[in-house]
Protein backbone atom coordinates (compact mmCIF):
# COMPACT_ATOMS: atom_id res chain seq x y z
CA UNK A 1 0.00 0.00 0.00
CA UNK A 2 1.99 3.26 -1.03
CA UNK A 3 -0.36 5.68 1.26
CA UNK A 4 -0.05 3.83 4.38
CA UNK A 5 2.26 6.21 5.88
CA UNK A 6 -0.42 8.90 5.26
CA UNK A 7 -3.64 6.81 6.33
CA UNK A 8 -1.90 5.61 9.79
CA UNK A 9 -1.36 9.55 10.21
CA UNK A 10 -4.90 10.16 9.34
CA UNK A 11 -6.25 7.45 11.66
CA UNK A 12 -3.16 9.29 14.46
CA UNK A 13 -5.31 12.24 14.08
CA UNK A 14 -8.46 11.39 14.49
CA UNK A 15 -7.58 9.34 17.75
CA UNK A 16 -6.04 12.66 18.58
CA UNK A 17 -8.88 14.72 17.52
CA UNK A 18 -11.44 12.16 19.82
CA UNK A 19 -9.33 13.02 23.20
CA UNK A 20 -11.19 15.85 23.34
CA UNK A 21 -9.16 18.81 25.55
CA UNK A 22 -7.71 15.62 26.97
CA UNK A 23 -8.42 13.06 29.57
CA UNK A 24 -8.11 15.82 32.59
CA UNK A 25 -10.85 18.02 31.26
CA UNK A 26 -13.01 15.11 29.97
CA UNK A 27 -12.86 14.44 33.70
CA UNK A 28 -13.33 17.94 34.97
CA UNK A 29 -16.42 18.01 32.61
CA UNK A 30 -17.97 14.81 33.65
CA UNK A 31 -17.30 15.41 37.22
CA UNK A 32 -19.77 18.52 36.63
CA UNK A 33 -22.48 15.46 35.13
CA UNK A 34 -22.03 17.14 31.96
CA UNK A 35 -21.50 14.44 28.56
CA UNK A 36 -18.89 15.57 26.20
CA UNK A 37 -19.80 17.02 22.59
CA UNK A 38 -19.23 14.07 20.79
CA UNK A 39 -21.13 12.01 23.77
CA UNK A 40 -24.16 14.02 23.03
CA UNK A 41 -24.21 13.71 19.52
CA UNK A 42 -23.80 9.69 19.95
CA UNK A 43 -26.33 9.59 21.98
CA UNK A 44 -29.06 11.83 20.74
CA UNK A 45 -28.89 10.68 16.95
CA UNK A 46 -30.08 7.27 15.85
CA UNK A 47 -27.31 4.61 16.44
CA UNK A 48 -24.25 4.75 14.26
CA UNK A 49 -25.75 7.68 12.16
CA UNK A 50 -23.03 10.27 12.70
CA UNK A 51 -20.67 11.16 10.13
CA UNK A 52 -18.15 13.99 11.15
CA UNK A 53 -16.84 16.58 8.98
CA UNK A 54 -13.77 18.47 9.82
CA UNK A 55 -12.24 16.63 12.37
CA UNK A 56 -9.09 17.40 11.45
CA UNK A 57 -9.40 20.87 11.97
CA UNK A 58 -7.31 22.09 14.86
CA UNK A 59 -4.25 23.58 15.93
CA UNK A 60 -1.13 21.30 15.23
CA UNK A 61 2.89 21.87 16.91
CA UNK A 62 5.40 20.41 14.98
CA UNK A 63 9.09 19.69 15.61
CA UNK A 64 12.13 21.09 13.32
CA UNK A 65 11.57 18.03 11.26
CA UNK A 66 7.75 18.67 10.52
CA UNK A 67 6.91 16.08 12.70
CA UNK A 68 3.37 16.19 14.92
CA UNK A 69 4.40 16.75 18.43
CA UNK A 70 0.90 18.09 19.63
CA UNK A 71 -2.63 18.57 18.89
CA UNK A 72 -5.67 20.63 20.37
CA UNK A 73 -8.67 19.95 18.28
CA UNK A 74 -10.92 22.79 17.13
CA UNK A 75 -13.67 23.47 20.05
CA UNK A 76 -16.90 22.74 18.02
CA UNK A 77 -17.35 18.98 16.46
CA UNK A 78 -20.31 18.82 13.94
CA UNK A 79 -21.52 16.55 11.03
CA UNK A 80 -24.80 14.67 9.71
CA UNK A 81 -26.70 12.41 11.15
CA UNK A 82 -30.06 11.04 11.42
CA UNK A 83 -32.86 11.56 14.10
CA UNK A 84 -35.75 9.38 14.04
CA UNK A 85 -34.58 7.86 10.49
CA UNK A 86 -34.04 11.42 8.68
CA UNK A 87 -31.03 13.14 8.00
CA UNK A 88 -29.97 16.70 9.97
CA UNK A 89 -27.27 18.77 10.57
CA UNK A 90 -25.68 18.72 14.02
CA UNK A 91 -23.16 20.18 15.97
CA UNK A 92 -21.93 21.86 19.52
CA UNK A 93 -19.04 23.32 21.12
CA UNK A 94 -16.59 21.23 22.89
CA UNK A 95 -16.75 22.87 26.35
CA UNK A 96 -13.65 20.67 27.40
CA UNK A 97 -10.94 22.98 24.78
CA UNK A 98 -10.72 26.32 25.78
CA UNK A 99 -14.47 26.28 27.23
CA UNK A 100 -15.57 26.00 24.00
CA UNK A 101 -14.35 29.44 22.54
CA UNK A 102 -14.00 30.24 18.63
CA UNK A 103 -10.50 28.65 16.85
CA UNK A 104 -9.68 31.50 14.69
CA UNK A 105 -10.32 29.93 10.91
CA UNK A 106 -10.86 31.51 8.09
CA UNK A 107 -13.75 29.43 7.94
CA UNK A 108 -15.68 28.32 10.93
CA UNK A 109 -17.03 24.59 11.21
CA UNK A 110 -20.74 25.70 12.96
CA UNK A 111 -22.06 27.42 16.20
CA UNK A 112 -22.58 31.02 14.62
CA UNK A 113 -22.87 30.81 11.05
CA UNK A 114 -20.39 28.19 9.37
CA UNK A 115 -20.38 25.05 7.58
CA UNK A 116 -22.77 23.15 9.22
CA UNK A 117 -25.19 25.71 9.04
CA UNK A 118 -24.38 26.62 5.37
CA UNK A 119 -25.04 22.70 5.22
CA UNK A 120 -28.14 22.61 6.41
CA UNK A 121 -29.58 25.59 4.80
CA UNK A 122 -27.95 24.14 1.26
CA UNK A 123 -29.75 20.91 1.74
CA UNK A 124 -32.70 22.06 3.12
CA UNK A 125 -32.46 19.86 6.52
CA UNK A 126 -33.00 20.73 10.24
CA UNK A 127 -30.10 22.00 12.32
CA UNK A 128 -29.95 20.80 16.07
CA UNK A 129 -27.13 23.11 18.02
CA UNK A 130 -25.97 21.59 21.33
CA UNK A 131 -24.80 25.06 22.91
CA UNK A 132 -22.04 24.55 25.58
CA UNK A 133 -19.60 27.69 24.64
CA UNK A 134 -19.10 30.75 26.24
CA UNK A 135 -18.94 33.40 23.11
CA UNK A 136 -15.98 35.59 22.67
CA UNK A 137 -13.46 36.64 24.72
CA UNK A 138 -11.18 39.31 25.35
CA UNK A 139 -7.83 37.01 24.50
CA UNK A 140 -9.12 37.38 20.93
CA UNK A 141 -7.54 41.03 20.52
CA UNK A 142 -3.79 39.27 21.94
CA UNK A 143 -4.27 36.74 18.66
CA UNK A 144 -5.15 39.28 16.42
CA UNK A 145 -3.65 42.32 17.29
CA UNK A 146 -6.87 44.12 17.06
CA UNK A 147 -10.08 44.65 18.14
CA UNK A 148 -13.05 43.88 16.00
CA UNK A 149 -16.33 45.84 15.61
CA UNK A 150 -19.36 42.81 16.37
CA UNK A 151 -21.17 41.73 13.64
CA UNK A 152 -18.10 42.77 11.28
CA UNK A 153 -16.60 40.00 9.16
CA UNK A 154 -17.79 36.05 10.12
CA UNK A 155 -20.61 37.28 12.00
CA UNK A 156 -22.64 34.38 10.67
CA UNK A 157 -25.89 35.20 12.51
CA UNK A 158 -27.01 35.92 9.05
CA UNK A 159 -27.29 32.45 8.25
CA UNK A 160 -28.54 31.64 11.46
CA UNK A 161 -31.48 34.00 10.70
CA UNK A 162 -32.20 32.54 6.91
CA UNK A 163 -32.64 29.04 8.25
CA UNK A 164 -35.72 29.89 10.86
CA UNK A 165 -37.49 30.88 7.25
CA UNK A 166 -36.83 27.31 5.75
CA UNK A 167 -35.59 24.39 8.07
CA UNK A 168 -36.72 23.88 11.64
CA UNK A 169 -33.88 24.54 13.94
CA UNK A 170 -33.06 23.20 17.46
CA UNK A 171 -31.30 24.72 20.07
CA UNK A 172 -29.89 22.80 23.64
CA UNK A 173 -28.33 24.95 26.16
CA UNK A 174 -26.39 22.33 28.09
CA UNK A 175 -23.72 24.30 30.01
CA UNK A 176 -23.07 28.10 30.63
CA UNK A 177 -23.93 30.60 27.47
CA UNK A 178 -23.72 33.86 26.96
CA UNK A 179 -22.76 36.27 24.14
CA UNK A 180 -22.89 34.97 20.78
CA UNK A 181 -23.71 31.07 21.74
CA UNK A 182 -26.59 33.07 23.31
CA UNK A 183 -27.95 34.73 20.46
CA UNK A 184 -27.54 31.32 18.71
CA UNK A 185 -29.57 29.79 21.08
CA UNK A 186 -32.78 32.23 20.51
CA UNK A 187 -32.54 32.12 16.81
CA UNK A 188 -34.28 29.17 17.02
CA UNK A 189 -37.23 27.15 16.34
CA UNK A 190 -37.27 25.69 19.82
CA UNK A 191 -35.06 26.02 22.39
CA UNK A 192 -34.70 23.25 25.39
CA UNK A 193 -32.35 23.72 29.06
CA UNK A 194 -31.27 21.16 30.86
CA UNK A 195 -31.62 22.19 34.52
CA UNK A 196 -28.74 23.04 36.95
CA UNK A 197 -26.28 22.92 34.39
CA UNK A 198 -27.61 24.81 31.86
CA UNK A 199 -27.61 28.82 32.20
CA UNK A 200 -27.86 31.58 29.97
CA UNK A 201 -27.96 35.51 30.25
CA UNK A 202 -26.55 38.66 28.72
CA UNK A 203 -23.46 38.63 30.59
CA UNK A 204 -22.63 36.64 33.76
CA UNK A 205 -22.41 37.15 37.90
CA UNK A 206 -18.57 39.10 37.45
CA UNK A 207 -20.11 41.55 35.24
CA UNK A 208 -23.86 41.87 36.82
CA UNK A 209 -21.50 42.32 40.11
CA UNK A 210 -19.00 45.05 38.57
CA UNK A 211 -22.06 47.12 37.23
CA UNK A 212 -24.67 46.68 40.04
CA UNK A 213 -22.88 45.77 43.18
CA UNK A 214 -25.56 42.53 42.71
CA UNK A 215 -24.05 39.14 43.61
CA UNK A 216 -26.07 36.32 42.22
CA UNK A 217 -25.18 32.82 41.52
CA UNK A 218 -25.06 31.37 37.83
CA UNK A 219 -28.18 29.71 38.61
CA UNK A 220 -29.90 32.77 40.15
CA UNK A 221 -29.34 35.23 37.22
CA UNK A 222 -29.76 32.40 34.05
CA UNK A 223 -30.55 28.86 35.09
CA UNK A 224 -34.34 27.20 34.29
CA UNK A 225 -36.50 29.45 37.03
CA UNK A 226 -35.55 32.57 34.87
CA UNK A 227 -34.27 32.05 30.72
CA UNK A 228 -37.49 29.56 31.29
CA UNK A 229 -39.85 29.92 33.56
CA UNK A 230 -39.88 33.99 33.93
CA UNK A 231 -38.44 35.44 31.05
CA UNK A 232 -39.77 32.83 28.02
CA UNK A 233 -36.08 33.12 26.50
CA UNK A 234 -35.79 29.40 26.18
CA UNK A 235 -38.57 27.38 26.05
CA UNK A 236 -38.52 23.83 27.76
CA UNK A 237 -36.89 22.55 30.76
CA UNK A 238 -34.68 18.94 30.52
CA UNK A 239 -34.02 17.38 33.84
CA UNK A 240 -30.89 15.93 32.43
CA UNK A 241 -29.18 15.76 29.60
CA UNK A 242 -30.53 12.39 28.43
CA UNK A 243 -33.96 14.23 29.01
CA UNK A 244 -33.02 16.69 26.82
CA UNK A 245 -32.18 14.25 24.62
CA UNK A 246 -35.23 12.52 24.28
CA UNK A 247 -37.15 15.61 23.80
CA UNK A 248 -34.95 16.98 21.36
CA UNK A 249 -36.22 13.47 19.69
CA UNK A 250 -39.66 13.96 20.13
CA UNK A 251 -40.23 17.69 19.23
CA UNK A 252 -38.09 16.36 15.45
CA UNK A 253 -40.86 13.93 14.92
CA UNK A 254 -43.56 16.90 14.75
CA UNK A 255 -41.54 18.36 12.13
CA UNK A 256 -41.25 17.97 8.33
CA UNK A 257 -37.73 18.14 7.21
CA UNK A 258 -37.90 21.48 5.57
CA UNK A 259 -40.74 23.73 4.47
CA UNK A 260 -41.14 22.63 1.02
CA UNK A 261 -42.47 19.22 2.95
CA UNK A 262 -45.25 17.85 5.21
CA UNK A 263 -44.98 16.76 9.03
CA UNK A 264 -44.51 13.12 9.28
CA UNK A 265 -47.34 11.15 9.71
CA UNK A 266 -47.58 8.78 12.20
CA UNK A 267 -50.43 6.80 12.67
CA UNK A 268 -50.39 4.92 16.82
CA UNK A 269 -54.06 3.25 16.00
CA UNK A 270 -55.95 5.38 18.34
CA UNK A 271 -59.31 4.95 16.59
CA UNK A 272 -60.54 7.96 15.14
CA UNK A 273 -64.06 7.51 16.44
CA UNK A 274 -63.24 7.04 20.08
CA UNK A 275 -65.74 9.42 22.20
CA UNK A 276 -64.80 10.22 25.50
CA UNK A 277 -67.81 9.93 27.74
CA UNK A 278 -65.97 11.89 30.81
CA UNK A 279 -65.93 15.32 28.01
CA UNK A 280 -69.23 15.39 28.52
CA UNK A 281 -68.61 16.46 32.32
CA UNK A 282 -65.95 17.74 32.71
CA UNK A 283 -66.84 21.82 32.48
CA UNK A 284 -68.64 22.83 35.80
CA UNK A 285 -71.59 24.13 35.61
CA UNK A 286 -70.56 26.84 38.15
CA UNK A 287 -68.62 29.17 35.50
CA UNK A 288 -66.17 30.47 38.26
CA UNK A 289 -65.00 27.14 38.80
CA UNK A 290 -61.84 25.69 37.00
CA UNK A 291 -61.35 22.86 35.50
CA UNK A 292 -58.07 20.73 33.88
CA UNK A 293 -57.46 21.59 30.07
CA UNK A 294 -54.72 19.52 29.66
CA UNK A 295 -56.87 16.44 30.97
CA UNK A 296 -59.40 17.67 28.57
CA UNK A 297 -57.33 17.95 25.50
CA UNK A 298 -55.50 14.77 26.20
CA UNK A 299 -58.92 13.05 25.83
CA UNK A 300 -59.25 14.35 22.39
CA UNK A 301 -55.51 14.11 20.69
CA UNK A 302 -53.94 10.88 19.66
CA UNK A 303 -53.02 8.48 22.36
CA UNK A 304 -49.59 9.41 23.62
CA UNK A 305 -49.30 12.57 21.16
CA UNK A 306 -49.39 15.44 23.14
CA UNK A 307 -45.88 17.56 23.11
CA UNK A 308 -46.09 20.78 25.35
CA UNK A 309 -43.88 23.84 24.29
CA UNK A 310 -43.21 26.15 27.10
CA UNK A 311 -45.48 24.78 29.87
CA UNK A 312 -44.09 27.06 31.94
CA UNK A 313 -44.34 30.51 30.64
CA UNK A 314 -47.29 32.30 30.17
CA UNK A 315 -49.52 30.02 31.69
CA UNK A 316 -53.00 31.18 30.86
CA UNK A 317 -52.19 29.93 27.69
CA UNK A 318 -51.46 26.15 27.00
CA UNK A 319 -49.63 25.48 23.45
CA UNK A 320 -48.63 22.11 22.48
CA UNK A 321 -47.68 19.57 19.11
CA UNK A 322 -50.03 16.81 18.85
CA UNK A 323 -51.80 14.23 16.07
CA UNK A 324 -55.38 13.74 15.24
CA UNK A 325 -55.71 10.79 13.04
CA UNK A 326 -51.73 10.53 12.57
CA UNK A 327 -51.63 13.94 11.39
CA UNK A 328 -49.66 17.32 13.36
CA UNK A 329 -51.72 19.61 14.51
CA UNK A 330 -50.34 22.98 16.86
CA UNK A 331 -53.01 23.46 19.95
CA UNK A 332 -53.73 26.61 21.54
CA UNK A 333 -56.21 26.56 24.12
CA UNK A 334 -56.89 28.29 27.20
CA UNK A 335 -55.69 27.36 30.88
CA UNK A 336 -58.32 28.07 33.19
CA UNK A 337 -56.61 26.65 36.06
CA UNK A 338 -54.65 29.28 36.31
CA UNK A 339 -57.57 31.73 35.33
CA UNK A 340 -57.09 31.91 31.39
CA UNK A 341 -56.71 35.71 31.18
CA UNK A 342 -54.43 36.51 28.16
CA UNK A 343 -51.64 38.43 29.51
CA UNK A 344 -48.40 39.71 28.50
CA UNK A 345 -46.55 36.51 28.23
CA UNK A 346 -49.49 34.43 27.65
CA UNK A 347 -50.15 36.77 24.44
CA UNK A 348 -45.49 36.45 23.10
CA UNK A 349 -46.11 32.83 23.44
CA UNK A 350 -49.62 32.72 21.31
CA UNK A 351 -47.88 34.27 18.80
CA UNK A 352 -44.54 32.68 18.79
CA UNK A 353 -46.08 29.28 18.69
CA UNK A 354 -48.91 30.42 15.63
CA UNK A 355 -46.26 31.07 13.47
CA UNK A 356 -44.20 28.09 14.26
CA UNK A 357 -47.34 26.22 12.93
CA UNK A 358 -47.50 28.33 10.05
CA UNK A 359 -44.20 28.30 8.71
CA UNK A 360 -44.39 24.46 8.80
CA UNK A 361 -47.64 24.07 7.24
CA UNK A 362 -49.42 22.44 10.86
CA UNK A 363 -52.97 23.64 11.00
CA UNK A 364 -53.99 24.74 14.14
CA UNK A 365 -57.04 23.84 16.98
CA UNK A 366 -58.20 26.55 19.39
CA UNK A 367 -59.45 25.85 22.88
CA UNK A 368 -61.15 28.84 24.01
CA UNK A 369 -62.26 29.73 27.61
CA UNK A 370 -60.45 33.23 27.36
CA UNK A 371 -62.18 35.70 29.47
CA UNK A 372 -60.40 38.66 28.26
CA UNK A 373 -57.18 40.64 28.57
CA UNK A 374 -55.78 40.77 31.85
CA UNK A 375 -56.48 44.95 32.95
CA UNK A 376 -55.22 46.50 35.77
CA UNK A 377 -52.18 49.05 35.66
CA UNK A 378 -49.63 46.45 36.15
CA UNK A 379 -50.75 44.50 33.14
CA UNK A 380 -51.30 48.24 30.84
CA UNK A 381 -47.73 49.39 32.08
CA UNK A 382 -46.26 45.97 30.58
CA UNK A 383 -48.24 46.58 26.84
CA UNK A 384 -50.85 44.33 27.30
CA UNK A 385 -52.91 45.67 24.38
CA UNK A 386 -49.45 46.19 21.97
CA UNK A 387 -48.91 42.13 23.11
CA UNK A 388 -52.44 41.20 22.54
CA UNK A 389 -52.79 42.94 19.18
CA UNK A 390 -49.53 41.82 17.74
CA UNK A 391 -50.51 38.51 18.66
CA UNK A 392 -54.07 38.79 16.83
CA UNK A 393 -51.75 40.49 13.98
CA UNK A 394 -49.66 37.57 13.55
CA UNK A 395 -53.31 35.38 13.61
CA UNK A 396 -54.21 37.47 10.92
CA UNK A 397 -51.74 36.50 8.40
CA UNK A 398 -51.58 32.37 9.27
CA UNK A 399 -52.03 30.23 5.97
CA UNK A 400 -52.66 26.96 7.49
CA UNK A 401 -56.16 25.70 8.09
CA UNK A 402 -57.56 26.86 11.80
CA UNK A 403 -60.54 25.26 13.83
CA UNK A 404 -62.19 27.27 16.63
CA UNK A 405 -63.40 24.94 19.34
CA UNK A 406 -65.29 27.16 22.16
CA UNK A 407 -64.90 25.64 25.38
CA UNK A 408 -66.40 27.90 27.17
CA UNK A 409 -65.88 31.60 27.56
CA UNK A 410 -64.78 33.63 24.45
CA UNK A 411 -64.37 37.42 25.05
CA UNK A 412 -63.18 40.51 23.79
CA UNK A 413 -59.97 41.19 21.79
CA UNK A 414 -58.87 38.13 23.35
CA UNK A 415 -61.56 35.74 22.36
CA UNK A 416 -61.06 37.14 18.85
CA UNK A 417 -57.44 35.89 18.68
CA UNK A 418 -59.34 32.69 19.26
CA UNK A 419 -60.73 32.69 16.03
CA UNK A 420 -59.27 32.34 12.03
CA UNK A 421 -59.65 36.13 10.34
CA UNK A 422 -57.73 35.07 7.60
CA UNK A 423 -59.13 32.15 6.34
CA UNK A 424 -62.39 29.93 6.35
CA UNK A 425 -63.49 31.78 10.35
CA UNK A 426 -64.43 28.27 11.26
CA UNK A 427 -66.22 28.04 14.81
CA UNK A 428 -67.35 25.92 16.58
CA UNK A 429 -68.41 25.40 20.56
CA UNK A 430 -69.46 23.05 22.93
CA UNK A 431 -72.94 23.45 24.93
CA UNK A 432 -71.14 25.15 27.94
CA UNK A 433 -69.85 28.14 25.13
CA UNK A 434 -70.66 31.71 25.92
CA UNK A 435 -69.65 34.47 24.35
CA UNK A 436 -69.79 38.32 23.15
CA UNK A 437 -67.78 41.91 23.58
CA UNK A 438 -67.74 41.42 27.10
CA UNK A 439 -69.56 39.38 29.54
CA UNK A 440 -73.15 40.31 31.06
CA UNK A 441 -71.65 40.80 34.54
CA UNK A 442 -70.40 43.81 34.80
CA UNK A 443 -71.47 44.83 30.97
CA UNK A 444 -74.31 45.81 31.91
CA UNK A 445 -73.41 48.16 34.70
CA UNK A 446 -71.42 50.10 32.11
CA UNK A 447 -73.65 50.20 29.14
CA UNK A 448 -77.27 51.28 31.13
CA UNK A 449 -76.08 53.02 33.63
CA UNK A 450 -78.21 55.95 33.53
CA UNK A 451 -81.30 53.48 33.50
CA UNK A 452 -80.00 51.26 35.99
CA UNK A 453 -79.39 54.86 37.89
CA UNK A 454 -82.92 56.50 37.48
CA UNK A 455 -84.84 53.08 38.11
CA UNK A 456 -87.20 53.11 41.68
CA UNK A 457 -84.74 50.08 42.49
CA UNK A 458 -81.40 50.38 40.76
CA UNK A 459 -80.53 46.80 41.47
CA UNK A 460 -83.94 44.97 41.11
CA UNK A 461 -83.37 46.82 37.43
CA UNK A 462 -79.87 45.45 37.15
CA UNK A 463 -80.96 41.91 37.87
CA UNK A 464 -83.53 42.50 35.22
CA UNK A 465 -81.63 43.46 32.49
CA UNK A 466 -79.00 41.04 33.16
CA UNK A 467 -81.73 38.47 33.20
CA UNK A 468 -83.10 39.62 29.91
CA UNK A 469 -79.93 39.36 28.24
CA UNK A 470 -78.23 36.18 29.76
CA UNK A 471 -81.36 34.56 27.73
CA UNK A 472 -79.90 35.85 24.62
CA UNK A 473 -76.44 34.82 25.26
CA UNK A 474 -77.84 30.99 25.01
CA UNK A 475 -75.02 29.64 22.02
CA UNK A 476 -78.48 27.98 20.46
CA UNK A 477 -79.39 30.96 19.31
CA UNK A 478 -76.30 31.85 17.76
CA UNK A 479 -76.05 28.66 15.99
CA UNK A 480 -79.47 29.48 14.66
CA UNK A 481 -78.51 32.72 12.85
CA UNK A 482 -75.54 30.47 12.03
CA UNK A 483 -73.23 33.22 13.77
CA UNK A 484 -71.10 30.02 15.05
CA UNK A 485 -70.90 27.17 12.76
CA UNK A 486 -71.70 24.56 14.90
CA UNK A 487 -72.49 23.56 18.46
CA UNK A 488 -71.27 19.73 19.22
CA UNK A 489 -71.90 17.12 21.89
CA UNK A 490 -68.40 17.39 23.95
CA UNK A 491 -67.77 13.92 23.25
CA UNK A 492 -68.04 13.85 19.36
CA UNK A 493 -65.01 16.28 19.55
CA UNK A 494 -62.27 14.18 18.45
CA UNK A 495 -63.80 12.49 15.05
CA UNK A 496 -65.14 15.61 14.12
CA UNK A 497 -61.86 17.55 14.04
CA UNK A 498 -60.62 14.26 12.69
CA UNK A 499 -62.49 14.40 9.52
CA UNK A 500 -61.71 18.06 9.14
CA UNK A 501 -58.18 17.85 9.66
CA UNK A 502 -57.47 14.63 7.33
CA UNK A 503 -59.65 17.09 5.14
CA UNK A 504 -57.61 20.10 5.36
CA UNK A 505 -54.52 17.80 4.05
CA UNK A 506 -54.69 18.78 0.49
CA UNK A 507 -54.95 22.33 0.93
CA UNK A 508 -51.24 21.57 2.99
CA UNK A 509 -49.88 19.95 0.37
CA UNK A 510 -50.52 22.72 -2.30
CA UNK A 511 -49.12 25.48 -0.30
CA UNK A 512 -45.50 24.47 0.63
CA UNK A 513 -42.42 26.61 0.62
CA UNK A 514 -40.98 29.83 2.21
CA UNK A 515 -43.44 32.29 3.79
CA UNK A 516 -42.58 35.72 3.35
CA UNK A 517 -45.06 38.27 5.43
CA UNK A 518 -45.49 41.98 4.24
CA UNK A 519 -46.12 44.39 6.59
CA UNK A 520 -44.70 45.65 9.85
CA UNK A 521 -45.79 44.17 12.95
CA UNK A 522 -47.73 46.60 15.68
CA UNK B 1 -41.35 8.89 53.91
CA UNK B 2 -41.06 11.78 51.22
CA UNK B 3 -41.99 14.83 52.07
CA UNK B 4 -44.11 16.49 49.31
CA UNK B 5 -44.68 20.14 48.84
CA UNK B 6 -47.63 21.46 47.36
CA UNK B 7 -47.77 24.64 45.83
CA UNK B 8 -50.29 27.00 44.44
CA UNK B 9 -50.56 27.47 40.99
CA UNK B 10 -51.46 31.19 41.10
CA UNK B 11 -51.57 34.09 43.25
CA UNK B 12 -55.22 35.18 45.13
CA UNK B 13 -56.95 34.48 48.42
CA UNK B 14 -57.59 31.07 49.98
CA UNK B 15 -61.34 30.16 49.94
CA UNK B 16 -61.65 27.08 51.11
CA UNK B 17 -59.67 24.49 53.03
CA UNK B 18 -60.97 20.96 51.49
CA UNK B 19 -58.98 18.79 53.92
CA UNK B 20 -57.34 18.32 57.49
CA UNK B 21 -53.88 17.24 58.30
CA UNK B 22 -53.85 13.56 58.82
CA UNK B 23 -55.91 13.00 55.70
CA UNK B 24 -55.53 10.21 53.73
CA UNK B 25 -55.25 12.12 50.15
CA UNK B 26 -55.34 10.74 46.93
CA UNK B 27 -53.82 11.69 43.57
CA UNK B 28 -56.08 14.63 42.02
CA UNK B 29 -57.63 15.34 45.48
CA UNK B 30 -58.62 18.88 45.53
CA UNK B 31 -56.66 20.34 49.25
CA UNK B 32 -57.37 23.99 49.11
CA UNK B 33 -59.49 26.40 46.74
CA UNK B 34 -57.43 29.51 46.11
CA UNK B 35 -60.08 32.71 44.63
CA UNK B 36 -58.31 34.45 42.06
CA UNK B 37 -59.67 37.01 39.19
CA UNK B 38 -63.02 35.85 40.21
CA UNK B 39 -62.33 32.24 39.66
CA UNK B 40 -61.83 29.20 42.06
CA UNK B 41 -58.92 27.91 41.19
CA UNK B 42 -58.32 24.18 42.76
CA UNK B 43 -54.89 23.37 44.54
CA UNK B 44 -54.52 19.99 43.87
CA UNK B 45 -52.49 16.69 45.27
CA UNK B 46 -50.27 15.51 42.03
CA UNK B 47 -49.36 12.50 44.12
CA UNK B 48 -51.27 10.59 47.02
CA UNK B 49 -50.38 10.19 50.66
CA UNK B 50 -51.04 11.74 53.94
CA UNK B 51 -51.43 15.61 54.66
CA UNK B 52 -49.02 16.66 57.35
CA UNK B 53 -50.03 19.78 57.19
CA UNK B 54 -52.07 23.03 55.37
CA UNK B 55 -49.91 25.77 55.69
CA UNK B 56 -52.67 28.58 55.45
CA UNK B 57 -55.80 29.29 56.26
CA UNK B 58 -59.19 30.54 54.89
CA UNK B 59 -58.83 34.41 53.51
CA UNK B 60 -55.23 34.39 53.46
CA UNK B 61 -53.54 35.75 50.50
CA UNK B 62 -51.17 33.39 48.71
CA UNK B 63 -48.12 33.70 46.12
CA UNK B 64 -47.95 31.89 42.57
CA UNK B 65 -45.38 29.02 43.85
CA UNK B 66 -46.30 29.47 47.69
CA UNK B 67 -45.84 25.99 49.30
CA UNK B 68 -49.61 26.03 50.81
CA UNK B 69 -49.56 22.06 52.19
CA UNK B 70 -47.49 19.47 52.96
CA UNK B 71 -47.87 15.48 52.82
CA UNK B 72 -46.31 12.15 53.21
CA UNK B 73 -45.92 9.87 50.96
Amino acid sequence: MPWQAEIDELHRRRALAEACGGPEAVARHHAQGKLTVRERINALVDAGTFREVGKLAGKGTYDSGGQLTGFEPAPYVMGIAKINGRPLAIGGEDYTIRAGTGFGSDRRKGGQGGFIEDLAFQYRIPLVNLIDGTGGSVNTAKRKGYTVVPGYGQDGMERSADLLGVVPVVSAVMGTTAGGPAMRAILSHWSIMVKGTGHLFAAGPPVVERAFGQRLSKEDLGGTAVAVDRAGTIDNVASSEADCFAQIRRFMSYMPQNVWNLPPQLDVGDPVDRCEGALASIVPRADRQAYNMRTLLGMIVDRDSWFEIQPGFGRAIITALARLNGKVVGIIASNPMVGGIMDVKAARKQGHFTELCDMFNIPLLLFADVPGLMVGLESEAAAILREGVRARFIGFQVSVPVITVIIRKCYGVAGGGFTDRGGLNFKIAWPSAQWGSLPVEGGVKAAYKREIASAPDPVARECELEAELRALASPFRTAEAFAVEDIIDPRETRPYLCQFIDACQDRLATQLGPKLRAGVRP
Amino acid sequence: MARIEVKSEITGTVWQIKMQAGDTVASGDTLIVIESMKMEIPVIAEDGGTLVEILVQEKDPVAEGQVVAILEE
